[in-house]
Order: structure tokens, then sequence, then C-alpha cells
């Protein structure tokens, strides 16, 4: 980035925090801070290791360094400014989750705008919040827009902020189905003197899997014979025969499949359920960044402060609010709205941006300033003169 | 004071119980009272078996019994070993949650001809400061609840991820942040709890230089050597029955033969198959062929591994000697003190020869 680009975008953030009221997070004087400055050159070096002491108060300090990157600890500590993690004396931390649109699968962020993947990010994040507000009852949880190509979930229940690693490991490893074993899900139960083999259908992953199956036995029912034993056929490792029992079972004995029972319809039930393990984990699991929910010194970007890569906000979106929330629109940052710059591409661009679309040739341009800045600290632009 | 106080001395009301038996535990010690030889079994016992139980219970007096917990602490904080003190606070556990079970099920009739004040659930769960977050699912008639909830965070905590595959939380009934968990599941969970809480606040602070390890010399000496004995032998990770110790091969071979392995035989067996790699369901498929049932094998393997993933080794040759397991057959001692540095060397010198047993499995 050259000078006068650097230049530029340190300044307009500095007047973006002149005006901006930072609301730190709980507990935020147990808290790491760290931020990137707007240094010369291509370096990146995070000041860290900080407490809320050493920046003095916060909106003072914002003002002053108006930083290109800004983050704070999801760990909280006894020392939060001690040099190393030893010192620090961990005493707990949030729990926090990253959904990054650029890990998505099935999204080749080459072949996908950036409003795409950050609408397919929205729909992965609806499947988290399924695990973390229905599985989980999660109460205290901050929804937040990264500013860059996706959104984190940060998780204050008292419940799990003593979790260390293992324990974190096991919800990303629930969210996300990995290790997801049928056998397991299987009980074997005495009813009347016969073992019956049962699905665990009261919550969890049993009750995914046990539901998609109900659905799929609704939809058999409303069938001709003939089509459903073709759509049962259609599943690997079911043939004529197997499908025949299924079926079978399906219409002579649906409260057994209801209850869960793993052997009403044959050994063709458990082909079938296997198969739609497969479907619900590809279907409901949401696949987080699994190492910034496992590390329990992860700092984490302040919402608030600006995405020194978009020049968007880091905003966090009241529940009720994420329905109708647009990262393009509302993480604009209204300082930003209202004034024209010049800039220079080195080649056409096209940036969807606050509901509009601007065309921009090669060369000079004049264009709204949050689309220069967004451009800017992309590097896909640089600052023109006046 | 009570029974229960006795039986289950990580109690608060026990501890209380202590303060108000106005007892100077270091005179105690001085004087040789007979809760430091029971304290001193307590610790010996946890190490090497696995439980806190008294061999000889009739032998001692619930005082003694009471008192011989707070010595067991003093004695273990005095070995100055962390995996020590782990062992000891998982034996103390086991014992614990193996009585609550025996007072669980004892039926009425015992209940009625017996003096002994029992432990229920709901009780422990109190003392363990777990109420708020476990409970039982409702159930019909005075039978004891088949299902529990726990919260998840306590669940997360109590369950270990080296556990088996149906512990882990993907594989669980996660229910309105809670986790539904079998009865005998909740056992586990427990002795989990209770091994917490005997571990905290160990090791004490401030005992050395104190006339209380004078005092306890002769004890610790006894225990330091049990300790000198855990080697520190690399990792071997190769399988091979034909390069085992002789004392190891007759072990199984007597266990093969339908004979039940006394404690301190299995001890030496599973720390010896645990050291040289294998893991859980390897050696329940190794001992397939044995009297040592599954269920067992695995208590004992988690037993003896531990998070750091130090092991316990088997005991040395002049230990196991004394136990007459070791034989110094072939005059073995003179190439390893110890059955895993005698199996070390010989794969060492044999690797090319032999075909690790693993690889002969499907």
């Amino acid at each position: 980035m050259d000078d006068r680009t650097r230049n530029y975008l340190h300044g307009r953030f500095r007047d973006y925090y002149r005006q901006a009221t930072i609301t730190p997070p709980p507990a935020a004087n147990e808290r790491e801070w760290g931020h990137i400055p707007w240094t010369a050159g291509n370096g990146t070096t995070m000041i860290r290791h900080q407490s809320q002491l050493d920046l003095g108060d916060l909106s003072d300090f914002f003002t002053r360094t108006a930083p290109r990157h800004a983050y704070f600890s999801a760990g909280r500590y006894r020392d939060p400014g001690a040099s190393t993690m030893g010192n620090k004396g961990w005493n707990e931390a949030d729990l926090v989750f990253d959904l990054d649109a650029d890990h998505l699968p099935g999204v080749d962020p080459d072949e996908t705008t950036y409003k795409e993947m950050l609408a397919e990010c929205k729909n992965i994040l609806h499947r988290l919040l399924s695990f973390l507000e229905d599985d989980f009852a999660f109460n205290d949880m901050e929804i937040v827009f990264s500013g860059g190509r996706g959104y984190h979930v940060h998780v204050r229940d008292e419940s799990v902020r003593s979790l260390g690693s293992d324990g974190r490991t096991e919800i990303v490893d629930y969210v996300r189905g990995v290790a997801l074993d049928t056998e397991s899900l299987i009980q074997t139960v005495s009813k009347a003197g016969t073992t019956q083999r049962m699905l665990r259908n009261h919550g969890g992953w049993g009750k995914r899997i046990h539901a998609e199956l109900l659905t799929l036995t609704t939809e058999l029912q409303s069938m001709s014979e003939a089509d459903a034993i073709e759509r049962l056929e259609s599943v690997d490792g079911i043939g004529a025969g197997r499908a025949k029992t299924i079926y079978g079972a399906v219409v002579r004995n649906p409260d057994a499949i209801a209850a869960g029972n793993m052997e009403a319809g044959g050994p063709g039930i458990r082909i079938l359920v296997d198969a739609i393990v497969e479907q619900v984990i590809t279907e409901q699991t949401a696949p987080i960044d699994e190492p910034v929910t496992t590390d329990i010194h992860r700092l984490i970007r302040l919402p608030g402060t600006l995405h020194g890569g978009s020049g968007l906000e880091v905003k966090r979106i009241e529940r009720e609010e994420l329905e109708s929330f647009d990262p393009l629109r509302d993480a604009v940052p209204r300082r930003f709205i209202g004034q024209e710059i010049a800039v220079n591409c080195e080649q056409p661009l096209t940036v969807e941006l606050n509901g509009d679309t601007t065309k921009l040739p090669e060369g000079v341009s004049i264009v709204p300033e949050y689309v220069g800045l967004f451009l800017m600290c992309r590097g896909d632009a640089t600052k023109a003169r006046e | 004071m009570n029974s229960l106080h006795a039986r289950y001395p990580f109690f608060e009301a026990a501890r209380d119980a202590v303060r108000d038996a106005d007892v100077d535990l270091s005179e105690l010690i001085a004087a040789e009272d007979p809760a430091v030889e029971r304290a001193h079994e307590r610790v010996r016992r946890s190490l090497l078996e696995g439980t806190a139980r008294s061999e000889t219970p009739d032998a001692w007096t619930e005082t003694q019994e009471l008192l011989s917990y707070p010595v067991a602490r003093i004695l273990v904080s005095l070995l100055n070993s962390a995996p020590a003190i782990e062992k000891y606070a998982q034996a103390e556990a086991k014992t614990a949650i193996d009585r609550l079970q025996t007072d669980i099920e004892a039926d009425d009739d015992e209940l009625r001809s017996t003096s002994t004040v029992r432990l229920d659930r709901k009780r422990l769960l109190r003392e363990l400061g777990l109420s708020a977050v476990i409970v039982p699912e409702p159930t019909t008639g005075p039978r004891e609840p088949a299902w529990f909830r726990i919260d998840v965070g306590p669940y997360l905590e109590l369950s270990s991820s080296t556990w088996r595959e149906k512990w882990k939380l993907v594989n669980r009934e996660l229910v309105d942040g809670q986790v539904r968990v079998e009865r005998h599941e909740l056992q586990k969970l427990l002795q989990k709890a209770v091994t917490n809480q005997v571990q905290a606040g160990l090791p004490f602070e401030g005992l050395e230089n104190n006339p209380i390890s004078d005092a306890l010399e002769a004890e610790l000496a006894d225990l330091n050597r049990l300790l000198s004995q855990r080697s520190t032998v690399g990792a071997i990770d190769f399988v091979a029955r034909e390069l085992f110790p002789p004392c190891i091969e007759n072990l199984l071979q007597k266990a093969e033969n339908e004979t039940q392995l006394i404690p301190v035989e299995s001890f030496t067996l599973m720390a010896f198959l645990t050291g040289i790699g294998m893991d859980a369901d390897e050696i329940v498929a190794f001992c397939d062929a044995s009297s040592l049932d599954p269920e067992g094998i695995r208590y004992q393997i988690e037993y003896l591994k531990d998070d750091r993933g130090t092991q316990y080794p088997p005991p040395s040759c002049e230990t196991l000697n004394t136990y007459g397991i070791c034989h110094n057959e072939d005059e073995h001692w003179k190439q390893a003190g110890d059955p895993l540095t005698y199996y070390k060397k010989q794969v060492e010198q044999r690797r090319d020869d032999v075909t690790d047993w693993r690889e002969t499995r499907s």
C-alpha cells in the first residue's frame, strides 16, 4: 500500500473513531487487547499483551491510535497485560464461534461474489444458531458480523466459560457432526422379556436423524406402493427385497418407527438410517472454524471497530434483527456516506455496497467514499489526487 | 462422628468431624497411632491396586478409618509426584462410588438390621455441589431413576475425551442444554467429581522441613520405593508376544487358563500392555481368550493412563518377585530390572524377525 493511500485511510479511520462509541465486552479489564496499526510497508505487526489499563480510556485510545484492526481476547485473565500466557493467569474464556465464507463447503471464493458468499455464510449461521439455541440452550450470546467474510458468535454463559480446549472440541465436533457414530445413538432396551434396538431420539443428533426418518416415512405413506419402493431402492444398499420389508413396516407398523424402533422394517432400516445420517450431516452441520473455538486464548475482532481489510464495521447484530441484516448495507459506516472521493483502479471493477452497484473503469474514478475505502482497504484501488 | 464420615471422608461433614474430634494430626503421627498405618495402606493400595479400601477392614475403628484420610493426604503430598496424587484421588473416588452403589442397592431388610448410616445420591450430589446441575428424570413408582439429565457444561468438565465413543457429545442426547445419561453412566461422572474433590488442595504446601515428614519417614520410604520403580521407557509401540518377558507370559497363560488373576497380577499385566503402546480396544482383543473381562480391563487401563500421557509402568522384577510373579527366569535380571525395559531390549534386538500382532489382525 502506498503512503498516500495509507495516510488517507488512517486519517479517515481516525475520523470514524472520533464519532464512534465503542461498547467494550463484559469484564473488559480482565481481557487482553491487541491491535494492528497503520504502519508503513506490508508488515502487519500486532501489538498485543495489553490490558485495558495499558490502553487507558477506550474512546481516547481509539481516537489517538485509529488502528487498522482491533481485537480483544476471548480469555479472561488475572493479569491480562502479562507478556506470556503462563503469567497471565487464565481464569475462563468466552466460547467463540467463527464462520468464514472462505471455508464453506460448496463455495468457491474465486467463482462467488462477496455478496453471495456472505449470504451463504448467513444461511450457515442459522444452522449454527439452531444448535446453540435449541440443543445447547445458551442464553448469553452475541452475534457479530466480522467486517470481513463472516460472522462470530460469542457465548458467555457461565456454565461453559471454564471449559478447557478438550471440552470445547466436543462442542465443535457436535456442531460439525464429527465422529457421529450411529451405533452409539442406538440403545438396546429390554421390553417384556425381549430386547429392542431403539434410536435415542430425545435430543441431539438422534433426534435430528429421527425427525428426518419420520419425514421420509410420511412421504412414503403418501405415495403409491410402487413409487415408495422405487424411492427406497434409490438408497445405496437397499434392493427390492429390503425396500419391500421397509415399506411394509411403514404402512403396517408406523408407530414402531415413530418410537425409534430400529428393527421394524428389517435390517434395511439400518441402511436407510445410515443414508439419512449422511444427508442430515450434509444439510445441518455448521462448518465453523475449529481452532477459533478451541483456542482459549484467542483474540477476536472488537465489535464497533473497523475492519482494516474492508473498511466495514465489525457489527453487533441483535438476534431479532438478524433476519433483515444485510452486511453490505448495515455494516457500511455512516461516517463514510455522503462524500465522494477519487480512487485509481488498475483494472475495471464492480462493487455492490449500500444498496448500489458501482462500476469502476480502469484508471481514476470519483466514487462514494465508502466504495473507495472498501476498495483501498482490500488493496484493489489506491488513493488518487482530488 | 458417624460411620458415614469414615466411609466418605472427603465430605465437608467428615472434615468437621475431624476438627471437632480435636485431634492434633502431628501428635497423632508422632505417637504412631494406628491411623497412620491405615493411612499408609490407603496410599499404597491406591497406587498399586486402585482402591483405598483396607484389606482388613475389621482391624480399624471408625475413628482410625476417618483420621487415616487426612494423614493419607499428608503422605501423598510428601511424595511430591503429581501422577501419584492423581492415582490416589482416583482410587479414593472409585472406593467412594463403589460404596455409594452398595448403599443404594442395600434393600430395606438390610437397612433395618444394621445401624450403618447410608448415603443416598441426593446427599452425594449436594456434597459435590452438583444438586443444581444433575436431576433425575421423573420415574413411575419408587424405583431408582434410570435416567438423569446433567447440564452440558458440567458434563463436559466431568467426562473425558479419552473415554469411549459413546461419551462424545455428538453421540449424546442433548436437550435444552442438558445431556441425558443412564444411571450407571452417572456413577462414572460422579467418580470424576469425587476425584476432583479429593485432588483439590493437594499437595499440601509447607510440609518440607516439618517434623511431620520426619515422623512419616518409614512410610514415605516404602511409598517412594514403589514410585521409584516408575522407570521411564521410551515409546515401544510394537506388540510381539514371543518377546514378552517370562513373568508377563506367565500371567497371560494363567489368565488364559481361566484362573482369576489377583489384583497385583492384573495390574502388572495391564500396566505392561499399556506401557508398550496398546490401547484399550487392542488389549481387550488381545486378552479375548482370557478370564479377564472387558469392562475390568477398560477400567484398569483408564486408571493406568493419565491425561499427561505418563503411564504407570509395571512394578520392577524385584517387587514382582516378592509377589511370586517374577522368578528371575534365565537370569533376565541381568538384562533389565523391569518388564518394560526387558521387552524394549528384546524388541530392539529381534524386531526384524517377528511380526507386530496388530498387523496380523485384519
